[in-house]
């Protein structure tokens, strides 16, 4: 139907990525980590102009100086709001409840809001940033709206024992997509909050299976004998944990070994629910009546995802192995203790702050060899099966889309930079 | 210019041109005019008016993934997009690839210049203001939790990742003569509790932590080369506990932590984290409050019957090994203006006193085995 549809199409290698990653990454590093806002454009730009619905390219027009400018924004804001408040926080903390624990968890608390706030801003800069056609996308306004919608929905959800859990998923996206254009055209996402239980199935499973297997361990078939119990009955676990045999007391405990497969089930139910509730939304999008078809496979999705962290991760250790054995090599095994804070004598001061250098930069090459890798490995093979089952359907109304006018929004992602959570790509 | 003559076959190449307004792809017919030095973009039927880009104003969109195409804009029009599938029409372009200067450097460098202020601000004046304000209203309990808090994650840090916490030297007749060293200096415990602790660690250095802990390492111990000499550097904690100086500090790492974490980020976490640790024991107070804890130690010494000039000599001893301003750790050490506090410690002695040792023999033997 080359008239009413128009697949999507992923151009673009993996080693040309591979490159890209390394290349960008390497400045990155090199310039004490400046250079991270003109990889995370360089990166977005490639990831953008692979996705091609109907063969035309998505463009990302994002400014690595607008990204810098918004991150010394967030600065000046946020240092007088975290410097000031983790102060009283703590003296707070100290004062009437004489330890440091409550005053961290009041710290992380108040910057939940913020973490919402700057999550929605981030969308919107990135959005107003995409263009397909020469077209601008687009995202209205609204992100205190969103940040204590996401509280509620995070406290129904946590109150309800993660059951309301599609509820939030759907409504957080509804609140998104709602506020989203494309040129003139506004977003809608249909369907409803349960429609997501679909998607929650083999998580559900998964997590009905533990209990079952609680059940029977524990009250019908009691793995541990009814008696009382001496002590090294009890600790039993930690035996089969680090010796590998059973203590004799236990009865029908190679039932533990279920949880083995449990585990797997809960873990690709958790992918599952992530993409493939994705897929749903996805199909219930439209804007002008133009509708998205999405027909991701989650089966697919979570062995590209699992395989994809295995390999990054395998290869990462090797590099690892590979970095520290060659810096024993060249330094010693004298270089490492002397990382410690704190030997006094001059020289090993001397020592300790070139050895200080190396490990930090043996540091920061491990955390640059885990993105290039993450990124080749994981986000690449992801983007490339989501963009190319996904297919828009009904594009005749394109034709009566215009443009929208820009949105200025000089602090860019900055929020959301300093907080870290500038998301993958 | 006598530029390479038209392009045969590339003349007429064709493309897909976005106007910047309707998502509707346009094939056009691509003409490099050499004459005019345009790029003339044209319809295939009447429908379109032709359009002239300048060659030396066309510039190729950067970083695009692999494929046939190749996307070219317009400098003086933001949104229209021309595809490009002919490398010979993209050979004609002669500055596809300039980039333009930032725009809104003066903003941009004032932001920075803000931002730089604003950390400098935070932990240069409002945070040390605020926590000297509220150090006077911590609590004694509170004090001493924040206390046995630090002095647990320095332990921990000196010790290195995965390893216990750095011991603490538990010889019984070395504590013995510490007590008497504290009772000595007048802190019978009529006042707020005070706990003196060994750590072993070879480090030549002590310091006071909120809540009355003072802490030797075993380094310091082995460099005095008599009993006195740890009795002023003890004296000179206890002014510091005294003067709430380590409460104080605490309260101001508590809101420069967070704001290094906000810097830094994911990036260098684990890097800013083993500098904060590295501040806390050095713990670097200001000359105000090193004046202070040095005169606290003179008055605490002469009712004990010591000469203040025993601070002076162990003062004299790290200047000697370390020099001025070197010694990064030890925060007596750093100070550059140890040589008058040396002699400041010596003015301060009674020449016609008569001072003796704070400690009996036998008692300094024990202190200096205190971790055997």
């Amino acid at each position: 139907m080359p008239e009413q549809g128009l697949a999507v199409r992923f151009t673009g290698n993996r080693s040309a990525l591979f490159w890209l990653a390394l290349k960008t990454g390497f400045w990155t590093v090199l310039t004490l980590g400046f250079y991270r806002f003109w990889m995370k454009t360089r990166l977005r730009r490639w990831y953008w102009s692979a996705i091609r619905p109907g063969g035309h390219p998505l463009e990302y027009v994002g400014d690595p100086w607008e990204k810098l400018l918004g991150f010394f924004i967030a600065v000046v804001v946020l240092t007088f709001y975290i410097g000031i408040v983790n102060l009283v926080l703590m003296f707070v903390s100290f004062s009437v409840f004489q330890s440091s624990s409550i005053g961290y968890l009041a710290s992380f608390a108040g910057i939940v809001p913020v973490w919402f706030y700057a999550q929605y801003r981030a969308r919107r800069y990135v959005l107003a940033r995409t263009r397909w056609r020469g077209v601008r996308f687009g995202l209205e306004a609204g992100a205190w709206g969103y940040a204590w919608r996401a509280l509620v929905h995070w406290a129904l959800t946590v109150a309800s024992l993660g059951v309301l859990w599609p509820r939030m998923t759907f409504a957080l996206e509804k609140y998104k997509t709602d506020r989203t254009y494309f040129g003139s055209a506004r977003l809608h996402q249909g369907g409803r909050w349960s429609m997501l239980y679909r998607a929650a199935l083999p998580f559900g499973s998964g997590v009905a299976a533990l209990v079952a297997l609680a059940l029977w361990m524990v009250l019908i078939d009691p793995i541990l004998p009814t008696r009382s119990l001496s002590w090294d009955e009890v600790s039993g676990a930690t035996t089969v944990m680090m010796y590998g045999f059973v203590p004799d007391a236990w009865s029908g405990a190679a039932r533990l070994f279920w949880l083995v497969p449990i585990f797997v089930l809960l873990v690709y139910g958790a992918i599952h629910y992530r993409f493939v509730s994705k897929r749903i939304l996805a199909n219930h999008k439209s804007a002008d009546g133009i509708r998205l078809k999405s027909d991701l496979k989650g089966l697919r999705i979570s062995m590209i995802y699992v395989l994809g962290t295995t390999i990054a991760y395998t290869i990462l250790a090797v590099g690892i192995v590979v970095v520290v054995s060659a810096a024993l090599g060249l330094f010693g095994t004298d270089a490492f203790p002397e990382a410690q804070p704190g030997t006094a004598d001059p020289i090993g001061a001397v020592a300790r702050w070139l050895s200080f250098g190396i490990i930090a930069v043996m540091y920061l090459g491990v955390f640059l060899l885990w993105g290039v890798l993450h990124h080749t490995f994981v986000t690449y093979p992801l983007m490339r099966h989501m963009a190319l089952t996904l297919c828009l359907v009904n594009v005749a109304p394109l034709a009566g889309i215009s443009q929208r006018a820009r949105d200025a929004f000089a602090e860019a992602e900055g929020f959301a930079e300093a907080l870290d959570l500038g998301a993958a790509i | 210019m006598s530029g390479p003559p038209d392009l045969p076959p590339a003349a007429d190449a064709g493309g897909v041109l976005f106007d910047g307004d309707k998502p509707v792809a346009q094939t056009v017919r691509l003409r490099v005019d050499r004459q005019a030095d345009v790029l003339e973009i044209s319809g295939y039927g009447d429908d379109m008016t032709p359009v002239h880009w300048p060659l030396a104003q066309i510039r190729r969109l950067p970083d695009i993934a692999g494929g046939p195409v190749a996307v070219v804009r317009w400098t003086e029009d933001p949104v229209a997009r021309l595809q490009v599938p002919d490398a010979r029409i993209l050979a004609a372009l002669p500055r596809a690839t300039n980039r333009g200067a930032p725009k809104g450097r003066a903003r941009l460098a004032g932001w920075a210049l803000a931002a730089v202020a604003a950390v400098a601000l935070q932990i240069g004046v409002l945070i040390p203001l605020l926590a000297d304000r509220l150090s006077g209203f911590v609590p004694p309990e509170g004090e001493r939790a924040l206390g046995e808090a630090t002095f647990g994650q320095i332990r921990e840090a000196l010790a290195g990742s995965g390893l216990p916490p750095l011991p603490i030297c538990e010889g019984p007749a070395g504590i013995a003569a510490l007590d008497t060293m504290r009772a000595a200096l007048g802190r019978n415990g009529a006042q707020a509790p005070l706990s003196i602790f060994v750590l072993d660690h070879e480090m030549v250095n002590a310091f006071a932590l909120p809540g009355g802990v003072v802490v030797f390492f075993r380094g310091m111990i082995d460099a005095a080369e008599n009993p006195n000499e740890i009795a002023a550097v003890l004296a000179h904690e206890i002014g510091h506990v005294e003067n709430r100086d380590p409460t104080r500090h605490a309260l101001r790492s508590a809101g420069s932590i967070g704001i290094l974490g906000l810097l830094f980020g994911d990036f260098a976490g684990g890097a800013a984290v083993l500098f904060l640790t590295e501040r806390l024991i050095s713990a670097r107070y200001s000359q105000a409050a090193e004046a202070g804890a040095d005169a606290y130690a003179y008055g605490a010494l002469e009712q004990a019957g010591v000469s203040p000039a025993a601070l002076g000599d162990m003062f004299e001893r790290l200047r000697d090994r370390y020099g001025d301003t070197a010694g990064i750790t030890a925060h007596f050490v750093s100070h550059p203006t140890l040589t008058s506090r040396i002699t400041r410690a010596r003015a301060s002695a009674r020449p016609e006193g008569s001072y003796g040792a704070i400690v009996t023999d036998e008692e300094w033997a024990a202190l200096k085995t205190i971790c055997d």
